[in-house]
């Protein structure tokens, strides 16, 4: 599902707006509502919000910036890009010091080692659910219908975003089963899962090497995902390492057969098992089954490819994969190893 | 391994087989005869198979002597000499007996593969000398069982190696079980695959069966275990336990050093000696590596880097 930021604030002024609206004229309200969008889009500033809306909103051009722009900026434009993320950030703290996703997202540059990143959200986590929970129940107690359905839902989302966080972040720092425990938490919280945090739960089992625990997050997709089965990347690429763990060579290349039939250019994205940083906001938002949403599986799934005394760096399970892949596609090893020659290719 | 005891024992009880039932004394007699002059007591084709490595890995220990005189390109030419060198040999009792399982463990050890190739051949050995039973008891007092065990221990440690632990574990608890006095330390693999897993049940577990004997790699899996599970009041005490109850734990930790593969089996240490820390925080390597933070957090805490400076001092070791 992910999270779009965009779309977030744009539902936060607009119930603001109806809230608004609904104590005037019927057939005035009718009028001004039509003409929301366009105001939205042109002249945010004419609209009714917080402090807490303003602050929301530059998070959200902060995290256009640094999620979305970043990584395709040249070395140049970087430095002046992560400056005004920052600025950005530090600005709707000012505005809002309980805008959580701006103090989280504020942390990652804050805070010196992926550890100290850790327990700054999990020493934090319970504050901000009871803030939520806080915002939630004002929701809850001012609205009606779908309104106060979407309005509670926008309350918790701050803190769905955190547990993801964390969650991730425990991945990281090795921590596995506390990703596993943060991430049911988050499902408990959020059961549609917002935020996808059962893929981060997958590589965590994977982790654990936990066949059951797995195989029992597959079949809880009906629940959690009914829109979508478990057979995106990164619940392929949990059983294409627990397949290799336990030595069942033939199963591991049958899943990566799968990812390779499923993908777009997923031969190349399984080669370079390129590193990229988290989405600061949210994971990004990508298509499902697309070649950016494999290249994020991969990169987060690190963990899973670099692990074990494997000579060449890459780790015992990343060196297989990409040596099954460069057999089953012998042009597409070709093209990774002319992109990894310094001064060619890809930057 | 010591493969002259292991000789000597397999001359005497071919020959006690031969010369028909003796007294313990008679026996007694008999051994100190064979360990007096194995080669001469050599018969069959096995046992030139192990007094061939037993050669070998004399020569291997004895060209290592000399180590700390030699550069970096020196030395880096000289282990690749002498590992060639113990791998010839190792064909050769290969070729002087096929069922020397031993021979071809050692083989395999010295052919410098990569985890994932290296068990690959490990799991073949086994799949070809499965014929063999194991004894009643304790599989670690028959003789001619003991090969079986080292390879299955070098399963084990090749596993943890190739960063498959639930392998490892359970090939370690099979040499556990087959070997309950485990002199083989399986146990050391099995907890540190256990505080990789952050199964902190099956580490109390395994504590339990071995009454809670402390040593490098207990203390060490502990550690790491508590960090994993975000302990970190409890992760410091256990690193204090191997800081303060492991002879120069937090210099092996901070200042990892190289350590030879074990050929075939882990070389002996005293409990919660340096040497062993040394052989801990290697096994440990893949597992320290894969929680990123670890050593910056040891490093941290200045009562161990303040212990493996002065342990540094004491021993006129590199800091």
């Amino acid at each position: 599902m992910a999270h779009n930021p965009q779309r977030e604030d744009y539902q936060r002024l607009s119930l603001r707006f109806a809230r608004e609206l609904d104590q005037g004229d019927p057939v005035a309200a009718t009028r001004a509502f039509a003409s929301f969008g366009r105001r939205f889009a042109q002249d945010r500033d004419s609209l009714p919000q917080s402090d807490a809306d303003r602050a929301f909103h530059l998070a959200v051009l902060a995290a256009e910036i640094v999620d979305y722009q970043l990584p395709f900026a040249s070395d140049e434009q970087a430095q002046t890009l992560i400056q005004r993320g920052k600025d950005l950030l530090d600005e709707a703290l000012s505005l809002d010091p309980s805008c959580h996703d701006a103090v989280r997202m504020r942390s990652s540059s804050l805070t010196p080692s992926i550890e100290a990143r850790y327990q700054f959200l999990s020493e934090r986590a319970e504050d901000v659910r009871a803030s939520c929970e806080q915002a939630r129940e004002s929701a809850g107690a001012e609205l009606d219908g779908e309104r106060r359905a979407l309005a509670q839902d926008i309350a918790m989302r701050p803190y769905w975003r955190w547990l993801a966080s964390l969650a991730e972040e425990a991945l990281i720092c090795g921590r596995n089963r506390v990703a596993a425990d943060v991430a049911e938490r988050l499902l408990a919280s959020d059961p549609r899962d917002t935020s996808d945090v059962r893929f981060t739960l997958a590589y965590a089992l994977a982790k654990l090497e936990d066949e059951k625990g797995l195989a029992e997050l597959e079949r809880r997709y009906a629940e959690i995902s009914p829109l979508r089965g478990p057979d995106d990347a990164w619940i392929m690429l949990s059983n294409v390492a627990l397949a290799h763990k336990r030595c069942d060579f033939a199963g591991a290349r049958a899943w990566l057969a799968r990812i390779i039939e499923l993908y777009p250019g997923a031969a190349g994205a399984l080669i370079r098992q390129a590193e990229l940083p988290d989405g600061e906001f949210a994971r990004l938002r990508v298509a499902p089954y697309s070649e950016d949403e494999l290249i994020l599986a991969i990169s987060e799934g690190i963990v899973l490819l670099q692990e074990g005394n494997d000579r060449s760096g890459r780790g015992v399970l990343g060196s297989w994969v990409a040596r099954e892949v460069a057999r089953l596609d012998p042009a597409a090893a070709r093209e990774a190893a002319v992109e990894a020659r310094p001064g060619e290719g890809q930057r | 391994m010591n493969a002259w005891d292991e000789l000597v024992e397999r001359c005497a009880i071919r020959r006690r087989k031969k010369i028909g039932p003796l007294s313990d004394e008679a026996y007694a007699e008999l051994l100190l005869a064979v360990r007096a002059d194995p080669e001469s007591f050599v018969d069959t084709s096995v046992e030139r198979a192990v007094l061939i490595m037993a050669r070998a890995l004399d020569a291997f220990r004895a060209s290592c002597r000399n180590d700390d005189l030699l550069d970096d390109a020196a030395y880096e030419a000289e282990r690749t000499r002498r590992m060639a060198a113990l791998h010839a040999e190792c064909v050769r009792a290969r070729e002087t007996d096929e069922s020397s399982l031993d021979a071809s463990l050692l083989q395999a050890l010295t052919s410098e593969l990569e985890p994932d190739p290296l068990l690959e051949e490990l799991l073949e050995l086994e799949r070809d000398f499965a014929s063999d039973e194991p004894p009643e008891g304790d599989a670690w007092d028959d003789i001619f069982y003991r090969p079986h065990l080292r390879l299955r221990a070098a399963v084990a440690r090749t596993c943890l190696d190739g960063a498959r632990f639930r392998m490892a574990e359970s090939a370690a608890a099979s040499v556990m079980d087959a070997a309950p006095r485990d002199p083989l330390g399986a146990r050391h693999t099995y907890m540190l695959a256990c505080a990789r897993l952050e199964d902190e049940a099956g580490f109390d577990a395994v504590c339990a069966r071995f009454s809670r004997q402390e040593s490098a790699w207990s203390h060490l899996s502990r550690t790491l275990l508590l960090y994993k599970l975000d302990r970190m009041g409890a992760a410091r005490r256990a690193l204090r336990g191997f800081s303060e109850l492991c002879a120069g734990g937090a210099y092996a930790l901070l200042r990892p050093t190289y350590v030879e593969v074990y050929l075939p089996d882990r070389p002996e240490a005293a409990p919660c000696s340096f040497d062993e820390c040394l052989l801990a925080v290697r096994e440990a390597e893949p597992i320290i590596a894969d929680v990123p933070d670890f050593i910056p957090w040891c490093q941290g805490q200045e009562w161990l880097v303040e212990s493996a400076r002065r342990f540094a001092e004491g021993r006129d070791l590199d800091w």
